[in-house]
């Protein structure tokens, strides 16, 4: 059993992994079993180029988002906009989206009725045109800079807590983020009327079209990456139109993000080493809150 | 009675790692002064600190000197004095989580540094891949060229942050570490994939049990019922949610069955939510945290022994419910495979519906009577795992260590920079240079001929045991309590 007995002792009896017998063994003794229980990357994915990019043109699209709230921004800003338009456009597609969104089924989780989406868009909007004029001198006393400074933060922030993968509606933070950094650059529009058409502006991009577009992925898969790449084409058109450098930077960074992106994930992915065991512990996969239901 | 200077007889001088045992006569083994560190000793308890304890007196009962540092707790803080002259350290560093202290790799130098000369230390066994401490004081240890053994309690994975970075770290504190310990074959896997090591200087020393502590009793159970005992802290760990899904399910089966569970934590929650539920007040009993002494009494009022934990290196408390005649149920997880004889355990995988399964199996036979009685069960388990012979065998590692040489600087600057990546191995080439800068710094201030030499308590010169011979001899009849040295 010594630490330090010599290698060669002689083993008529095969060594067994197990500590309740004493074994001719020295305690420092390494069997030809010795981790033959090790795995390497067990459940790993492999991932198919075309595949991760139709997911990471999610991204692109979500980045595209961003990119078309701030163009609209900036036309109400130049004053090349009136509200009035923009609420019309809003109006309409809101409609046309919510026929689409109704229309791709909702079978499973069809429990809320019209009337209480109506109701909903209803105190929404009463509550929005009734602040804003609040919203609109609400930053008054703080600096432009510090403003766009800050709307800059939150919509990056908005893009970084983004929940890209799970089928849900835009997260909490996400969406928290974006409508601050929405308020933020609305308070510095011409008038009241701007903000309100602003804001609803923003929960239309930020909050309404992340839905559908889920909708869309789930229901028609077909339709997704058309949609994702109108998204993308809209948003490098629209930022042309007023800043062509700023165009030719979002298309680059499209491209790195749709095309390269997923070729440096298949790279990396060969290199990846993943070691499993009977040390790991172990996982919990059965769902328990079912014995407190 | 530490003012006092030794400077007679051959151990003053304190590079002599040999001497003691020469002194004493002893021609066979060399005794060794073993210094234990860790940031987990009493009054914290669990695993590794009782561990550190026993292994302790049994080393002293072997005649080694032992001692042990550790960091202060609360109002306990400079030196006690435990059972046959053990004596502990408490210094005074600060605690940073979970019982850990901070570490900078350096500020604990001065007093580690201190602790090793008086004692004369030579052989530095640090416990526990959790303690800040010890691996502090397997870096200084390394720096001022003693002997260092590591015993690793834990298992760790390999896919997230936290254990890419807590593994990096023990690469480089086991990298030029003498010889590691394992406490099971699994361990000794997961330990030398982490760390990188050769697994020829790691050796599996099982933890142990006192059986005498864990005796059975069957004339404490209540046998017109059927009693699952569960002795665990309520973690995530330790499987509690697997738990609050077997409690409903079996006792919806069997009316006469009713559950035990004693230790406290977080999950105790889950366990009270499903009482409340399910309206089981008078069948399932939350004893809250217990102290080491009441977990027998606890244990004999069993007839299943049921553990869920979803990982766990050796797991004592399976042992322990087995040497006082239950049956064990476990998850199969980590070491537990390796640990009791297949007819004493029930394995089963670490899921509701195959716990239960187990256990149904296991109250059928109950039921029918073919279970072992546990008496029977006891008298198997009882020799399994002793403290005697976990010292016998950790004596080896120490006596292996002792002969070999400990890495000079230069060759422990390459060591880490061959062995660690290149980035993390040159930044603790750097650290390891300034250690040694600092050391030789406390050198210059304090040389280690002015340091005052303690008096040994226990060890070949112990006074402890002599004093105590002595007394007897005079028949005093009161000496009992704290030793002064």
């Amino acid at each position: 059993m010594g630490a330090d007995s010599g290698p060669g002792a002689p083993s008529a009896v095969p060594w067994r992994k197990v500590l309740y017998e004493r074994q001719p063994f020295p305690d420092n003794y390494v069997d030809r079993r010795f981790l033959e229980e090790l795995r390497h990357n067990v459940g790993v994915r492999q991932y198919r180029y075309w595949p991760v990019v139709r997911e990471a043109s999610l991204v692109a699209q979500q980045l595209s988002c961003v990119a078309v709230f701030l163009t609209l921004w900036w036309y109400m800003y130049e004053g090349q906009l009136s509200p009035f338009m923009l609420l019309l456009a809003g109006l309409m597609s809101a409609l046309l989206g919510y026929a689409l969104y109704e229309a791709l089924g909702g079978s499973t989780d069809g429990r809320r009725t019209r009337l209480a989406d109506l109701q909903s868009a209803a105190i929404f909007l009463a509550f929005t045109f009734g602040f804003s004029p609040v919203l609109k001198t609400l930053t008054e006393s703080v600096s432009t800079d510090t403003v766009y400074a800050m709307s800059a933060m939150m919509l990056l922030a908005h893009l970084v807590t983004f929940p890209y993968t799970q089928p849900s509606p835009p997260g909490s933070l996400s969406l928290n983020a974006a409508l601050f950094g929405s308020v933020c650059l609305a308070s510095r529009l011409p008038g009241a009327l701007h903000t309100f058409a602003m804001l609803t502006c923003a929960l239309l991009v930020f909050a309404l079209w992340p839905c559908l577009l889920r909708r869309l992925r789930d229901r028609a898969e077909w339709g997704f990456p058309w949609a994702a790449a109108l998204v993308s084409v809209g948003g490098v058109c629209g930022l042309a139109s007023q800043s062509p450098g700023g165009a030719l930077l979002l298309a680059l960074a499209l491209l790195v993000l749709i095309l390269l992106c997923p070729l440096l994930l298949l790279w990396l992915q060969r290199h990846k080493n993943n070691i499993h065991g009977p040390w790991d512990e172990a996982e919990i996969r059965e769902d328990l809150s079912r014995f407190l239901q | 009675m530490m003012g006092q200077r030794r400077t007679a007889g051959p151990t003053a001088s304190f590079s002599s790692k040999t001497k003691d045992g020469v002194a004493a006569g002893q021609q066979d083994s060399t005794k060794h002064n073993i210094c234990m560190v860790s940031d987990f000793f009493y009054p914290n308890m669990g695993g590794v600190e009782s561990h550190i304890y026993q292994l302790s007196q049994c080393l002293i009962e072997r005649g080694h000197k032992v001692i042990i540092a550790t960091h202060a707790y609360g109002n306990r803080k400079g030196i006690r004095y435990l059972t046959n002259g053990l004596k502990v350290y408490y210094l005074p560093l600060q605690v940073m989580y979970n019982q850990s202290t901070a570490t900078t790799c350096f500020h604990s130098l001065p007093l580690l540094r201190c602790v090793f000369v008086r004692e004369r230390i030579t052989v530095v066994h640090a416990h526990s891949s959790f303690s800040a401490m010890a691996h502090d004081s397997l870096f200084h240890a390394k720096t001022m060229g003693l002997n260092t053994v590591f015993t690793d309690h834990s298992l760790f994975g390999f896919a997230d942050v936290s254990s890419v970075l807590t593994n990096k770290l023990l690469t480089v504190s086991l990298c030029d570490t003498n010889h590691i310990i394992c406490v099971s074959y699994t361990s000794k896997e997961n330990t030398v994939l982490r760390a990188a090591l050769d697994p020829e200087i790691v050796s599996v020393i099982p933890n142990a049990v006192d059986p005498t502590d864990f005796t059975p009793d069957p004339s404490q159970r209540d046998d017109s019922k059927i009693t699952i005992v569960v002795v665990s802290r309520l973690v995530y760990r330790k499987g509690i949610d697997l738990l609050g899904g077997i409690i409903p399910e079996l006792c919806l089966k069997y009316p006469d069955l009713q559950f035990l569970i004693g230790g406290e934590g977080p999950k105790r929650i889950v366990l009270e939510e499903v009482r409340e539920k399910y309206q089981l007040h008078d069948r399932v009993r939350l004893l809250g945290a217990l102290e080491h002494k009441d977990v027998r009494n606890v244990l004999i009022q069993g007839h299943i022994f049921l553990n869920t934990s979803l990982t766990e290196a050796f797991c004592m408390a399976i042992v322990e419910g087995a040497s006082c005649g239950l049956q064990v149920v476990s998850t199969r997880v980590g070491g537990i495979p390796e640990v009791l004889p297949e007819d004493l355990i029930t394995l089963c995988e670490p899921t509701v519906s195959s716990l239960c399964q187990g256990l149904e199996m296991v109250i059928a036979r109950q039921r029918a009577g073919t279970v072992p009685p546990p008496a029977a069960i006891h008298s198997r388990v009882r020799t399994l795992y002793t403290w005697r012979n976990v010292a016998e065998r950790t004596e080896k590692v120490y006596d292996r260590v002792a002969k070999e040489v400990v890495l000079p600087l230069d060759r422990r600057l390459v060591r880490l920079r061959a062995h660690c990546g290149s980035v993390a191995g040159s930044i603790f080439a750097f650290v390891a240079v300034l250690d040694f800068l600092f050391l030789l710094l406390l050198q210059w201030l304090i040389p280690d001929s002015l340091i005052d030499v303690a008096i040994d308590a226990s060890g070949p010169q112990g006074l402890w045991g002599q004093r105590r011979a002595r007394k007897r001899e005079l028949n005093a009849n009161h000496h009992e309590g704290t030793g002064t040295g």
